[in-house]
């Protein structure tokens, strides 16, 4: 039972809502912070910064 | 009796959930209603990511998984589909909405897990499949209004389905399966007029279908008499989008009735109508619907207090209900405009998208800069605020009609960042354009309709003389209204007309007939 599915009866199997809390914080600032960009308001995405410390051309 | 699971994809991910999905909502009801066992999983309300969808799909032994939505959702339906097909693998998977109809050769061909597609108007096609499946046969080689796949895997659209005559047989949406108390009350609030400001309990009615202008970037989804199934080059059924219209709409008493049991079970404050346009249906009516409707709102007591008595909104408490829609710069009248604000009516969208005399002719709105101009004072006039859109970016757009849309809102104090003209599939500049379109998507239109969404943001333009980069600049321009940067840049461009490489052309398309051909109604 669970809120999600809405219908002419009730489906026994229960639905949960997984998504760690922590994803869904990192997401939500995210999304704000998106829509703030501009002037001095950057955002720099964590998972994109792949460098490994090596020089240009090495 | 089938068991089905309707599963309502995420769009404007951006924004909160605010509109039911007022399609899925009377299918459902129409299911519900023949005995079939229904459930609803509304992934746009929930907004819970796709484990949820998988624990969705796994969640019972569905007949049918049925979804659906217009074209900007298609990116989330393509992974629902995708899911279906390892979690709900013995259910047919029906898909329908405008992302389909608009073009169910190639839906089909990109998403090979929908078994089933409802081509336009879907209130006798879905209820018949359900029928069917119900008898176990799954041969729709006979079903009119589908899109499905022969023996030998190839996609097959049937004929049309005549659209229905008295749209008052069907049922009230089925808002009881949504989530109306955890998810869209809370988002009722908009920023449009103090009394949607305030809402507090909105809902969406439709009570119309169709408007009888031509717009080329707009589409009418197949489900108002714009669309036939004909052959297209090379011998094979597709849809083709006409200027044929079966114009329909609610009985005044058919929505009375409904926003009344509205009131009565879930105390709605504000209603918006969803009519593509309220201004074209009451000229279809001859002026009737309309005053109808506004007359018995009123009767039925759901005029706002302050609308009664002719104090400013915070003054009282309001028990009605106040309401909102969509009209049009050359068919509103003043008289007409009075009646809604009387009856409750708080702001209208207007679509003026230029002040640009040629880009309006050519537009096929049937307004003129002029019109443009007087409309909102006019509708101001009545109390009722107006809601102008504006567009850049047409096929003709010229440094010179950008010009003339920067004096026009600097004359009327509006403030308007512009959309982008976006051909969305099913419109006429879609087809006009696919070419020009899919090379700007290294020849691949589902790069194209994966990446649309807001027409706030810039993807394929049509625009014969402006490139993106054009665009981008001057739709900042024109948010700021500065004639200077525009005059700055002209100067710039404006000499290098006979060396550009135009990003866009226009070209002949089996999908559109520029005629009143129209979807036959039932008899
Ligand atoms: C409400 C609405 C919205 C809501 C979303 C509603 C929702 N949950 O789907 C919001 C406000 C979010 C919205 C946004 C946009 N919208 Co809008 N919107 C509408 C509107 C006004 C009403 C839709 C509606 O409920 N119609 C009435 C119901 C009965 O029709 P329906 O849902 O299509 O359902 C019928 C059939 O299509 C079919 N059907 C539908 N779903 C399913 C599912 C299954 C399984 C089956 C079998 C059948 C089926 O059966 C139903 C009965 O016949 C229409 C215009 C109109 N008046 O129709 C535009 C319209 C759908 N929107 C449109 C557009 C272009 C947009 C925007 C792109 C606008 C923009 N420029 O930014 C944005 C999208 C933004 C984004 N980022 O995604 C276009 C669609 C273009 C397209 N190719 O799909 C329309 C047609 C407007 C137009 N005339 O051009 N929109």
């Amino acid at each position: 039972m669970s809120d999600f599915l809405k219908g002419t009866y009730t489906v026994d199997k229960e639905i949960v809502d997984e998504t760690a809390k922590a994803t869904i914080a990192k997401d939500e600032f995210k999304k704000k912070a998106l829509n703030s960009i501009g002037g001095s308001m950057v955002f720099v995405e964590r998972e994109k910064y792949v460098w490994d410390g090596d020089e240009e051309g090495k | 009796m089938a068991k089905i699971l309707f599963i309502n994809p995420v769009v404007r991910e951006e924004d909160v959930p605010r509109h039911i999905p007022y399609g899925i909502a009377l299918l459902a009801a129409i299911a519900r209603d023949d005995g079939h066992q229904v459930q609803v999983y509304d992934a746009n309300a929930w907004r819970k990511g796709f484990d949820v969808v998988r624990q969705v799909l796994a969640a019972d032994q569905w007949d049918v998984v049925a979804i659906g939505g217009l074209t900007t959702t298609y990116n989330f339906i393509k992974e629902v589909c995708r899911l279906a097909g390892e979690h709900a693998k013995d259910s047919l998977l029906i898909a329908g909405g405008g992302f389909l109809t608009s073009m169910p050769r190639e839906i089909m061909s990109w998403i090979p897990e929908i078994d089933l597609g409802v081509i336009g108007e879907a209130f006798v096609t879905f209820p018949d499949v359900l029928k069917k499946i119900d008898k176990g046969d799954l041969d729709w080689s006979k079903t009119l209004g589908v899109v499905h796949r022969n023996d030998k895997g190839n996609i097959i659209v049937n004929t049309e389905r005549p659209n229905i005559n008295n749209l008052d047989t069907i049922p009230w949406p089925a808002w009881e399966f949504f989530p109306l108390e955890d998810i869209y009350f809370k988002n009722s609030s908009s920023l449009f007029s103090e009394e949607a400001y305030y809402a507090k309990r909105r809902i969406d009615i439709n009570g119309s279908y169709g408007c009888n202008l031509i717009c080329k970037y707009c589409w009418h989804l197949g489900t108002t008499g714009d669309m036939v199934v004909r052959p297209d080059p090379a011998g094979n059924n597709d849809v083709a989008f006409t200027y044929g219209r079966n114009i329909r709409y609610h009985s005044p008493d058919y929505i009375i009735e409904m926003v009344k049991q509205l009131k009565a079970e879930f105390n709605i404050d504000y209603v918006n109508f969803l009519d593509e346009n309220l201004m074209t249906m009451d000229v279809y009516s001859k002026r009737t619907w309309l005053k109808e409707l506004c007359e018995k709102w009123i009767e039925a007591g759901l005029q706002p207090d302050c609308r009664r008595l002719g104090v400013p909104f915070d003054e009282v408490e309001n028990n009605g209900v106040f309401w909102s829609g969509t009209s049009h710069a050359s068919l509103h009248r003043p008289e007409t405009l009075k009646m809604m604000y009387q009856a409750g009516c708080t702001h209208l969208v207007y679509g003026l998208e230029s002040f640009d005399k040629k880009i309006l002719k050519n537009l096929g709105k049937g307004s003129t800069p002029d019109r443009n101009e007087t409309s909102v004072a006019v509708c101001m006039a009545s109390g009722i605020i107006p809601i102008p859109n504006i567009i850049i970016g047409f096929p003709e757009e010229s440094f010179g009609s950008v010009r003339a849309t920067i004096k026009s809102l600097l004359k009327l104090g509006i403030h308007a960042k512009p959309h982008f003209a976006t051909a969305y599939p099913g419109s006429e500049w879609y087809y006009r354009y696919k070419d020009s379109i899919a090379a700007q998507y290294d020849g691949n239109l589902e790069k194209y309709v994966l990446d649309l969404g807001d027409a706030t943001k810039i993807t394929a333009t049509i625009s014969h003389k402006f490139s993106c980069m054009d665009l981008l600049g001057l739709q900042e321009i024109v948010a700021q209204r500065d004639l200077r940067l525009l005059d700055i840049a002209e100067k710039h461009w404006g000499q290098s007309d006979e060396t550009i490489v135009a990003t866009a052309t226009p070209q002949i398309s089996h999908n559109i007939i520029q005629d009143k051909t129209k979807t036959p109604l039932q008899k």
